[in-house]
């Protein structure tokens, strides 16, 4: 638990945008960022049931930008509903590499912060901020849709001012998320996604990035170079 | 000497020099110098496509009284010009690596063979071009026939002979309808001269012409493949070797085309036509005929959709575009008419890039299975976009070639007051823009097989042709005028009001077309849309094709995730049971009776009692000696009347 | 067009306002789907704050230069369609084509997303093109029976004759009553609302074509979709409904004319894709080719 809201941030790449348009209107595409978020519930447990109440009629998430999508590549947030149980968690860490940046995880639910009820159990995952950096975390046995709207406005207020980065120490811890995967995994873990390889193309590589677990990890890793198109008479 | 005997005889003797030379290497390059040195001359009769006066051969010959001549006029130097260039970018397309891999794969004498067969068959097709009469068109339209079947039949494959063989049986049975039209147009107007005959025609009443009429298409429309003839086509040319397969689906089958445009539209003309009402239906003879046409446009091309092998699903929409053609030119007026002519001229273009397309990859990957491909854009990336240009050109969609041709046929069809054959005409459309998805989707996109991923660009013989017929392809759309000029000139040639256009299309009072416009804006889009997307946007990833959304499933290569088998499901689940295969019976029926009467025949022939026979015979003369008032039964008097004449 | 600058800001204006009161009828279709179901729905400016965070995003992915080009020619096709929709005040290059061309013009962002998604190697992506041109052959028969009624009344393939035609005598959609109900159902599919939306179905192929879109590419294709409901409105107005004298009325015209079927598409549950092409080539064919007989 120590662990929230105390990710560290580097300074250099606090700024540092690829898009253009982001370095011109860096306050409006924050702005829009917080107003604007297209959500993945991904429905573990038992909080998933809050979700419908909290996106209808009764307390309309939309109000505030909110609106569900369909494949991670298309959302911003990814919402745990409930306990993670490790098979799951592998599910939960591909969807996560396969969201575009910048994204934002919300641990609904006590499991997804300490393992609520299941923290006997050794086929759950505790902590979920050990396998992922996770903005937000609501707690609760399940939080009512109140509280959900709650941290979700919490999560838009901290993209506004731009504390929303913590997808970033994904990319620039990765060694530490890594290696808690494969302490969880066992060492032939591997995703079809390339993160560090992610992390040089966008400039967002430290030091921490590659480490020994990710030595580990390319000494099994199958290939992940795209298909150059090429001319090759 | 006129060109035309010029051009004429250098085939002649090109071909002589192919067959003694087929078997050595240089005839790849000496085929190609042929080309160039026939197109050239074909150039030099260029004046015919701007209008110019015929050209005659100084060459006839004299046969049972009747002068046989050859001459071309601006329809000829239009359908020529096509022939040769396409047969231009064929030779250069198996010149270079196709043509060594055939040759290791077959023999020396199996490519050589090739080149022999394409030069027979450009020759054949010259000379029925060339006709000037209805004789020499018949001698034409024999020598393609069997040039073909000789293309054809190169393959040894089981299927590819059989289709070869099921091809002749088809021709002839068009052959010889069409000498029986001709002997009955000889007894009728006392000439085999087309204009003699033209003037001929006015003498005929409606009955006769009609008979005329259903003979002359019966049998020119079997080379074309309309409904229901179209059952031979594409397997025989799907089967045909491919760089063979790029020639005869690009121009081999139009020759009925400019037959039937010849015969029905020019000599007996489409005024006649139209006045034959059909009973019991509310169509006359051209509508039926366009009917015709639209039905070529639309069941061929569903079957295409259907197809699971890249060259039955062009060599089906080969089929399926002439019916375009026959509808535009069944239309008769002048706008209709430019598009079925010109329509030939832009199919011929796209279809043989697309049997290039196609043959580069079996070149590369050995097959042109659907469920054996996918992914390879990023392995022939220059293939895959001529396929695209062609594919664009194919569905009609702008700013290719294949939209003016449409656009004028539909247009003519508008302003005809045809609400019908319009949607026949655009379901053909919509047909044929499912179907080159699939096409394109099935080869070029989707996953990458393993077994592919170091499959190379087809070689640089192989694209510079199919290069060169993109830029044909896109030029002549963004410049349907140039087109549109030989367009005109052969509408002329045929009697029919030339088509009123410029360079950028056709000018209309009720809403004209101009192409350099519409491209124009087109690419002004493109301009914004790029600018919107790379400037507007961040940098983005490339990702390995395995890095998929699969609902959180772990993609790796030993699951392939693509989809292309069964590609239409839904559309399927309706329209599939509308697939009956009627054609197909009916041409099984057909064959078993023939077999049926000919194994009764030759039982009775073969039968060990001869007493029978005898008996029979007997019978037979009793009655004939024992009939009535003496006369002789109406056959024999047919007969004698004949003989004393 | 009578010069070279107006032409320009014809080049310019057009295909931007579309893309504004496109932006606007993406609010009107979320607002309407928030009060039917008796919510608040987005604010005003949701629409904006979507697209610029979209191409906000700061990384994305991309299957390949076919994924790029595609979405290029996306919306770089909208963009060429709209200047061939006159609007009042402005005709484009609309004489130039004509409806026949404009209806072929509006299949290349069609044809260009196809390719776009073909690359991206996901079958649900696939599927959900294969779905969506079987769409298209279900409605563009009933469409363009309609169109073919609609060029042989007024005489004229051009839109602009149409509008003039309707501004002189009457609106279309009087004079010919039964073609205006096919093309509206037409529309209907056009849009792909439900109960036609099945190339999307979220829960069952995951969007179908938009299943790889992230960032700008999903913006882009956000930016399509108000030029497709723009487009929509617009043809439909010119078609039927006399164009516009002025902005305000073309304005009135075409956000009626567009939320109509927003309104119909939110009550209505998924057709499959046969019983899609089915009821297309039943209903409105059926009505449509009455229409004609009337016009011919």
């Amino acid at each position: 638990m120590s662990k929230i809201g105390n990710i560290p941030v580097n300074a250099q790449n606090g700024k540092k945008r690829t898009n253009p348009l982001a370095g011109v209107f860096d306050e409006l595409v924050q702005f829009c960022q917080s107003r604007s978020m297209f959500m993945l519930h991904y429905c573990t447990g038992c909080g998933a049931i809050e979700l419908p109440p909290a996106m209808t009629s009764r307390f309309d998430m939309e109000r505030l930008g909110i609106q569900p999508m369909v494949t991670p590549r298309q959302a911003d947030i990814l919402l745990i509903t409930g306990y993670v149980s490790v098979k799951t968690l592998k599910r939960v860490i591909l969807t996560y590499e396969q969201m575009q940046s910048p994204k934002y995880v919300i641990g609904i639910c006590s499991c997804t912060v300490n393992g609520g009820m299941y923290w006997q159990s050794y086929a759950t995952a505790k902590v979920l901020n050990e396998y992922l950096p996770v903005d937000v975390y609501i707690a609760g046995c399940m939080p009512r849709p109140e509280a959900v709207i709650e941290g979700l406005r919490r999560l838009m207020g901290n993209i506004e001012n731009g504390k929303g980065i913590a997808w970033k120490d994904y990319f620039q811890r990765y060694d530490h998320y890594l290696g808690n995967q494969q302490h969880l995994f066992g060492n032939d873990w591997q995703t079809p996604t390339d993160i560090i390889g992610e992390a040089r193309h966008y400039g967002l590589e430290t030091e921490q990035t590659c480490g020994e677990h990710s030595r580990i990890l390319e000494q099994h890793q199958q290939p992940l170079e795209p298909y150059k198109m090429r001319i090759k008479l | 000497m006129s060109v035309l005997d010029d051009l004429l005889l250098f085939t002649a003797l090109a071909s002589v020099a192919i067959i003694v030379l087929r078997r050595f290497a240089f005839i790849s390059k000496f085929s190609v110098v042929v080309y160039v040195l026939a197109t050239v001359l074909l150039i030099k009769m260029s004046a015919l496509g701007y209008g110019g006066e015929a050209v005659y051969s100084s060459f006839t010959v004299n046969v049972l009284g009747q002068v046989l001549q050859w001459r071309f006029d601006a329809l000829s130097w239009f359908f020529a010009l096509i022939t040769l260039v396409v047969a231009l970018f064929t030779a250069l397309f198996m010149s270079g690596a196709w043509g060594d891999k055939y040759r290791k794969e077959h023999s020396k004498e199996a490519y050589g063979l090739l080149q022999v067969a394409l030069i027979l068959n450009v020759l054949s097709m010259l000379v029925l071009l060339a006709s000037g009469d209805l004789l020499s068109l018949f001698i034409g339209w024999e020598l393609v026939s069997w040039a073909s079947f000789m293309m054809m039949a190169l393959n040894p494959d089981k299927v590819a002979r059989k289709a070869a063989i099921k091809y002749i049986v088809y021709a002839m049975a068009g052959a010889m309808a069409i000498l029986m039209a001709i002997a009955m147009t000889y007894n009728m107007t006392g000439s085999l001269d087309y204009v003699q005959v033209m003037q001929g025609m006015a003498q005929l009443n409606n009955s006769q012409i009609a008979v005329l009429v259903s003979l002359y298409a019966i049998g020119f429309g079997i080379k074309m493949g309309v409904i229901p003839f179209h059952l031979w086509q594409a397997t025989a040319y799907a089967e045909t070797p491919g760089a063979g397969a790029v020639f005869m689906g690009a121009i081999s089958a139009r020759m009925g085309l400019y037959a039937l445009i010849l015969v029905i539209v020019q000599i007996i003309g489409l005024t006649r036509v139209a006045a034959i009402e059909i009973p019991y239906t509310f169509l006359d003879m051209q509508n039926a005929l366009a009917w015709v046409g639209a039905l070529t446009t639309i069941i061929p091309t569903y079957i295409a959709l259907k197809q699971n092998d890249a060259r039955y699903l062009l060599a089906w929409h080969g089929v399926g575009q002439g019916g375009y053609m026959l509808l535009g030119v069944m239309i008769a007026d002048s706008i209709g008419t430019a598009g079925g002519i010109m329509h030939v001229f832009n199919y011929a273009t796209y279809q043989a890039a697309l049997f290039m397309t196609v043959t580069a990859v079996i070149y590369r990957t050995g097959t042109s299975n659907f469920s054996k491909l996918g992914g390879l854009v990023t392995q022939m990336p220059l293939t895959f976009m001529v396929m695209v240009v062609s594919i664009i050109g194919l569905a009609g969609i702008p700013p290719m070639n294949g939209f003016v041709s449409k656009w004028l046929i539909y247009r003519a069809l508008l302003l005809d007051g045809q609400p019908l054959l319009f949607v026949a005409a655009v379901i053909g459309t919509l047909g044929t823009i499912l179907s080159v998805y699939k096409l394109v989707h099935n080869t070029f996109l989707g996953q990458l097989r393993l077994e592919h991923q170091d499959v190379r660009e087809a070689p640089l013989s192989m694209l510079i042709p199919m290069l060169g017929l993109a830029i044909i392809i896109f030029a002549t759309g963004v410049m349907p005028g140039v087109v549109l000029d030989w367009v005109a000139a052969a509408q002329i040639a045929i009697g029919i009001a030339p088509v009123e256009h410029n360079l950028g299309g056709i000018e209309l009072v009720q809403g004209g077309l101009n192409m350099i416009w519409v491209t124009g804006v087109m690419f002004y889009g493109f301009a914004v849309g790029a600018i919107i997307f790379y400037f507007l946007g961040g940098k983005s990833k490339h990702i390995h094709q395995y890095d998929n959304y699969a609902g959180g499933h772990f993609l790796t290569s030993k699951v392939r995730y693509h989809y292309s088998n069964h590609f239409y499901a839904g559309l399927m689940h309706l329209i599939g049971g509308w697939y009956r295969n009627i054609f197909i019976k009916l041409e099984y029926a057909l064959v078993s009776l023939v077999s049926f009467m000919s194994q009764l025949s030759e039982n009775f022939y073969r039968s060990s009692q001869p007493a029978m026979l005898v008996a029979a015979i007997v019978m037979l003369a009793l009655w004939y000696i024992m009939s009535a008032d003496g006369s002789a039964p109406v056959l024999v008097q047919g007969l004698q009347g004949g003989m004393s004449k | 067009m009578t010069s070279v600058t107006e032409l320009l800001a014809e080049l310019l204006l057009m295909p931007f306002i579309a893309f504004v009161v496109g932006l606007a009828m993406v609010l009107m279709y979320r607002k309407i789907a928030a009060r039917l179901q008796r919510r608040i729905g987005p604010p005003l400016l949701q629409p904006i704050y979507d697209i610029v965070k979209l191409y906000g995003k700061e990384t994305q992915i991309s299957h390949g230069l076919i994924h790029d080009i595609g979405l290029v020619m996306a919306v770089g096709g909208y963009v060429a369609a709209e200047i061939f929709l006159p609007v009042p005040g402005m005709d484009g290059i609309a004489d130039k084509g004509g409806i026949i061309t404009l209806s072929y013009v509006l299949m290349v962002p069609s044809l260009g997303l196809a390719l776009g998604v073909g690359q991206c190697a996901n079958p649900n992506g696939s599927i959900g093109i294969s779905r969506a041109l079987t769409a298209m052959l279900a409605y563009d028969i009933p469409f363009i029976i309609v169109v073919f009624g609609v060029a042989t009344h007024y005489q004229s393939t051009s839109l602009v004759g149409m509008i003039e035609y309707q501004q002189i005598h009457q609106w279309g959609i009087f004079e010919m009553p039964l073609l205006a109900v096919a093309g509206l159902f037409a529309l209907q599919g056009m849009m792909g609302k439900q109960p036609f939306e099945i190339y999307v179905a979220p829960a069952e192929i995951a969007t179908g074509p938009m299943v790889e879109m992230s960032g700008k590419y999903m913006g882009g294709l956000f930016v399509m979709q108000t030029f497709q409901l723009y487009t929509a409105g617009v043809l439909y107005t010119s078609l039927f409904l006399g164009g516009g004298a002025n902005w305000f009325e073309f304005l009135v015209k075409i956000f009626i004319v567009v939320a109509i079927p927003m309104s119909v598409a939110l009550v209505f549950p998924r057709y499959r894709t046969e019983d899609m092409v089915r009821i297309m080539w039943k209903w409105p064919v059926m009505v449509a080719l009455i229409g004609i007989a009337f016009v011919l």
